[in-house]
């Protein structure tokens, strides 16, 4: 049984467009606390637009997201950061010539003037060993695997209510993405709630407890992992009619 | 005069000089690490900076005639003269970015760079219909000291340089790389999407980076008036290509680059025009420019290169 | 005659109506004013006119921002200069021969000296000689920018125009330095003497701003002018349908100085001398004010927005300034009878920059997108319908021909930043097929288009094009050798129309020159001829979609009729190989399924087809064989129906299955 707090996000009904091109057609979810969703599609099938929407770097042409039941559709992208929502890019986007705690540091910026910053980097360290070893490493020097470890302890750093992972296994060697997606339920099973965006239909439904197929702009299946996992309509949908 | 001798006191004079370049060209690399902006008004930032100089000093009562401070008085004076001038062509810079610049941010090709051109045509007019076109006179403040090092002479004035120029530029070190303010502007000139979805206030970056840029021009022309003791409305240009060259030589986009820049333009004018004759120098340092941009674009500490159109 | 009857004409006799008019009114101009200062400007202006044509080439039609112009000026103005005036001193000698037996140089004999060869060549031979001159520097010039980025190119072209007026300054042996040269010998046509009088300038100038424009006007509307908007458009693309940019980059800087040269040499016959200081950057901003407030490309904005400019100089804010004495008198201001506005006019012009580019960056009066005059023919032309796909020039496979081998790659591999985009990859392609290459991601697939068509080079390994070695190629030539792409985010000249993008897609297999392009000789008409029923063929392959849009520009079309010009200007590259990078993205099912109709006839034409898809039921219907990539690595390759159920692909998509938790 997926662990069920109250709703968290909720993307309803959401239109994008990229000029002419209609890419999101009304697509709708739900993410509740303490869930790991994952979305999931293949290539143009609009996944990506989806998280730069809920960060505020796109805006819906129609439809609502609200959060905590506040709407911020219409919010700059530090708002909507500040009010809990972390991303992890797609490709990483570390900085890459700053060390590994200047980019901790970025990621923490819209608390800066908070305390608590060797509490956060205490915790974030115990999850990634790695990066306490290598702390005032250059970002840009660093390996994919490890890169892709900065970018979701940069995201950690605001102790976020929602974790929203930009297809993380990209570019990842396969026992890399193995780890990565260990950490995810590790960070989980912390309390944050994840929403993981992801080409990898079967890692992700590996970790996730939910999740949403989206084909061409709109939503195709969703379900129950375990379910969903054994579908033979998701390899239709990635994969052509049989 | 020994070869050495004269080898020497050009050297000294080449990195007095390097420090105005660099903080000339410090402005405009930052403003172009953050937004890939070509910002010709840069200069005449700086050219407008020595006027604002002289405003600032007539109204304490300072005129070319009368410059004879000692002591006290003359470092409280040539502290407010530094803090208002900067504060002012800081603010120049701001204004520019947000009524010029910023409606033609997101276009791509040489439209922005264009627009600074225009930019740079109207302040340097405007400070021409106002003071004229004769060269104006600038208080000289500090000085006229020297001392023998070796066969060579340095002048207080050239310590002063050196100093304040050290001091702005620690300063500036320290703020890009110490505080977060400095790091969210690296951050943003590192990845400007990233730095958006870390909650960095692109825009407010972007003016903040004006301001010092700017800011750092008005000091630069400050030391421009006080060394060479007089201004006019073209110094924008001469000393601004050299800048640029500095810049750019350093690699552009690179805050010690641009500080390596300077101070080898510096040395170059000096050096050069000892050697070679005054005259030429100007092509020399735009042949340098020229061989710069075409065989390594990124100069010699930076680290972006500049793409195929 | 009523506005409808005037648009009815056909454009040529317009055309040359409006030019019979306009030189009728040019001529007249100089007694209908009656007063020889305002000839005199007038010919001053006629300067600036041409100066703003050649920027016009170089920045309007190429896209090339050049901000140090006025080194093209200086060099032509200065190269008459020193060739007619007695600035040089050189030691005679028998090579001077020839030249004096012609009167361009006397031998000077003085005294106890040896005797020097004393200059003063006529102005006609040496309007061309100067022009030569410059188009040699625009190619000098130009040749360093050729791999920079718009400002970047910008700034070395200041650095140029640096140059020149400083070496002018210092060279003084030759120039004479800051004092300029004196004494130009003046024009001299049929023992006519030009003098002083402004009236013969003023015609010489009205000839040459004529020819500046017609020469303007034939080499915009030729194969040459549409390589230059293509390059301005977007320069990879324009390499990608076979032009070749080093080419017309220098050409359009050539052509663009040459102009210059005729302006310097022009105006420093009139002006009978030449300072460095009329050649430093405010004139060359001048100009470039000239050619924004214009529009960029547009002839007639250009030359209007440079008369009015100059005449803004000579006269306009001399008289503004009269106005505003009198109204300080009137009101009794000091600050307005001391005005002189003629001191702001560099500030006009800043102020012009700035509103221009943020509110109008394509000119107060921009070019109207005219497209080749269509024929009566040509404009009944009928969409195609029915199945039957037919271009008059293509050739059908024979259906017995034996399978051979179009594309052969072999162990192909690139990497970036340590990464394998591409991992030894092997594959063949044969004549005739259908193939298509599928994978997640990342996988590799546009790269490998990019290295076939030559956008990026290979690390190792070889690419063949019927049997001959393609790798290494620059893109245009593997056009040339019958390769065309689409790309996966279109990539069409924007502000061109459908059937100048199309025609740009012909550049490969169109002859015309430079000098084709001016001239127009009937082999040339007949080639533009024969490229635009082509083209009209290829629109109509698209029913009705497309042939009633031949004149709009791009960027006004709908997303799925964008992709269609895209393809359409592929296909006019005659192309063997065809490389379609997802056609049908962003296509909904209707407009899918017609476009891959359409792909299916196009193999009916002898083109062979290499398609990255991702819509994969469309893939698997019609493909004769699927290559599958991932991560760089070809990991399988055969029938649809095997690709689709390989464990390794369907693992590829989806991920392999997590070890037991």
């Amino acid at each position: 049984m997926s662990p069920r707090g109250p709703l968290l996000l909720d993307f309803r009904g959401v239109h994008t467009h990229y000029g002419p091109l209609h890419v999101l057609k009304g697509v709708s979810y739900e993410i509740y606390e303490g869930e790991i969703v994952s979305l999931l599609g293949g290539n143009a099938s609009g996944k990506s637009t989806t998280m730069k929407t809920v960060l505020g770097l796109v805006r819906p042409t129609e439809g609502t997201i609200r959060f905590r039941g506040e709407p911020i559709h219409a919010l700059r992208t530090s708002e909507i950061v500040k009010r809990g929502i972390a991303p992890v890019p797609e490709g990483r986007r570390v900085f890459p010539r700053m060390t590994i705690v200047e980019n901790l540091e970025m990621g923490r910026y819209t608390r800066r003037s908070e305390p608590g910053w060797d509490a956060d980097l205490d915790r974030v360290f115990g999850l990634f060993p790695v990066l306490k070893e290598r702390r005032q490493q250059l970002a840009g020097t660093m390996s994919g695997g490890e890169q892709q470890m900065l970018a979701i302890a940069r995201a950690l750093m605001t102790n976020p209510r929602l974790l929203c992972m930009d297809e993380p296994s990209m570019g990842l060697a396969p026992r890399l993405v193995e780890d990565v997606f260990d950490i995810i339920r590790a960070i989980n099973g912390q309390g944050t709630t994840i929403f993981v965006i992801e080409q990898n239909v079967n890692m992700a439904l590996s970790v996730a407890h939910r999740g949403y197929v989206l084909q061409m702009g709109e939503v195709v299946l969703s379900g129950a992992a375990a379910e969903l996992l054994e579908n033979p309509l998701i390899q239709k949908a990635y994969l052509g009619s049989a | 005069m020994h070869t050495l001798d004269v080898l020497l006191q050009q050297v000294v004079n080449g990195l007095a000089l390097g420090m105005m370049y660099a903080l000339l060209a410090l402005g405009f690399t930052m403003v172009y690490g953050i937004i890939e902006l070509i910002n010709f008004a840069h200069f005449s930032v700086f050219m407008t900076g020595t006027f604002v100089g002289l405003m600032v000093l007539n109204l304490m009562g300072v005129t070319a005639v009368s410059a004879s401070l000692q002591g006290p008085a003359l470092v409280g004076t040539l502290i407010a003269l530094f803090l208002a001038t900067m504060v002012a062509t800081g603010v120049l810079g701001v204004l520019i970015e947000r009524i010029c610049l910023r409606p033609v941010r997101h276009v791509s090709g040489t439209a922005p760079m264009i627009t600074t051109i225009g930019v740079a045509f109207i302040l340097i007019n405007i400070m021409l219909l106002t003071w004229g076109p004769q060269t104006q006179r600038f208080p000289q403040l500090l000085p006229n000291w020297r001392w023998g090092v070796g066969g060579a002479e340095i002048s207080f004035k050239q310590i002063v340089l050196f100093v304040v120029g050290l001091l702005l530029m620690l300063g500036l070190w320290h703020l890009v790389r110490r505080t977060t303010l400095g790091k969210a502007m690296r951050a943003t000139a590192q990845d400007a999407d990233a730095a958006r979805m870390m909650g960095i206030d692109v825009d407010r970056v972007v003016v903040v980076t004006f301001f010092l840029g700017s800011a750092l021009a008005g000091a630069g022309s400050l030391f421009f008036g006080l060394y060479y003791g007089f201004t006019g409305y073209y110094i924008g240009y001469t000393t601004g290509l050299r800048a640029f060259t500095s810049a750019v030589l350093g690699g552009i986009g690179s805050i010690p680059g641009a500080v390596l820049g300077g101070l080898l333009i510096g040395l170059t004018q000096s050096l050069g025009g000892q050697f070679l004759g005054v005259k030429w120098t100007d092509v020399i340092i735009f042949s340098i420019l020229i061989i710069v941009m075409v065989l390594r674009p990124n100069g010699l500490l930076g680290t972006r290169t500049p793409q195929k159109a | 005659m009523g506005l409808a009857r005037w648009r009815a004409l056909p454009l040529a006799r317009r055309r040359h109506i409006l030019a019979v008019v306009l030189l009728a009114v040019g001529a007249a101009f100089p007694f209908l004013s009656g007063n020889a200062g305002n000839v005199d400007a007038a010919a001053n202006a006629f300067t600036y006119v041409l100066l703003a044509l050649g920027l016009n080439i170089v920045v309007g039609f190429a896209g090339l921002l050049d901000l140090g112009y006025a080194a093209f000026f200086a060099i032509g103005a200065y190269g008459y200069g020193i060739a007619a005036s007695g600035q040089l001193k050189l030691e005679w000698s028998s090579l001077w021969e020839p030249l004096a037996f012609m009167g361009q140089v006397s031998r000077l004999v003085v005294p106890g000296q040896p005797d020097t060869v004393q200059f003063h060549f006529a102005f006609w031979p040496m309007l061309a000689v100067t022009a030569i001159l410059c188009a040699l520097f625009g190619v000098l010039f130009g040749a360093p920018t050729l791999r920079l980025r718009g400002d970047y190119l910008a700034i070395v072209t200041l650095g140029f125009g640096e140059i020149v007026p400083v070496v002018a300054r210092n060279w003084e042996g030759l120039t004479n330095g800051a004092q300029g040269l004196g004494g130009i010998r003046t024009p001299r046509l049929f023992g006519y003497e030009f003098g002083f009088s402004p009236y013969p300038y003023y015609f010489l100038g009205l000839g040459l701003v004529a020819l500046a424009v017609w020469l303007s006007i034939r080499l915009q509307e030729s194969r040459v002018g549409r390589a230059w908007m293509a390059i301005r458009e977007d320069e990879l693309a324009a390499g990608a349908m076979g032009v070749n940019h080093v080419h017309y980059k220098l050409l359009a800087f050539a052509m663009g100085a040459a102009v210059g040269g005729l302006a310097g040499t022009f105006y420093v016959a009139k002006l009978t001398t030449a300072t460095p200081d009329m050649f430093t950057f405010p004139v060359s901003v001048m100009v470039l004010v000239m050619v924004v407030l214009g529009g960029m490309g547009s002839i007639r904005g250009v030359v209007v927005a440079a008369l009015f400019l100059a005449f803004l100089q000579s006269v306009i804010l001399q008289e503004l300034t009269d106005w505003v004495h009198a109204l300080g008198r009137l009101v009794d201001s000091g600050f307005l009878q001391r005005i002189e506005l003629i001191t702001s006019l560099e500030l006009i012009f800043g102020v012009i920059l700035v509103l221009m580019m943020i509110f109008r960056r394509e000119g107060i009066w921009p070019a109207v997108r005219r497209v080749s005059a269509l024929t009566p023919e040509q404009q009944a032309a009928a969409p195609s319908r029915g199945a039957a796909v037919q271009l008059s020039w293509s050739q059908a496979a024979r259906a017995d021909a034996p399978p051979r081998a179009l594309l052969e790659i072999e162990s192909l591999s690139k990497q970036f930043g340590g990464v394998a985009a591409a991992d030894r990859i092997s594959l063949i392609v044969r004549a005739g097929e259908l193939v298509s290459v599928i994978g997640p991601n990342g996988s590799g697939k546009t790269t490998l288009f990019n290295l076939i068509t030559g956008l990026i080079t290979r690390d190792s390994g070889s690419i063949r094009l019927e049997g001959r070695e393609i790798g290494g190629l620059p893109a245009h030539a593997i056009v040339a050798r019958g390769v065309a792409r689409t790309f996966q985010n279109i990539r069409l000249f924007n502000n061109l129309s459908v059937l100048e993008n199309l025609l740009v897609g012909e550049h490969s297999r169109l002859q015309a020159g430079a000098l084709g392009a001016v001239f127009r000789p009937p082999r040339v008409r007949a080639e533009e001829r024969a490229a635009v029923d082509r083209a009209l063929e290829v629109l109509g392959l698209f029913g009705n979609r497309l042939l009633p849009r031949l004149d709009h520009p791009a960027y006004g079309l709908s997303y799925a009729n964008r992709r269609r010009t895209e393809i359409a200007r592929a296909i006019m590259t005659q192309p063997k190989l065809l490389l379609l990078d997802e056609p049908a993205a962003g296509m909904n099912p209707a407009e899918t399924l017609e476009l891959m109709d359409l792909v299916k006839a196009l193999r009916g034409l002898g083109i062979t087809i290499v398609l990255i898809e991702h819509k994969l039921d469309v893939v698997m219907d019609m493909s004769d064989r699927v290559i599958v990539l991932d991560h760089g690595v070809k990991i399988a390759e055969g029938a649809p129906v095997e690709v689709r159920n390989d464990e390794r692909v369907i693992e590829a998509y989806l991920g392999r299955r997590r070890r037991a938790a």
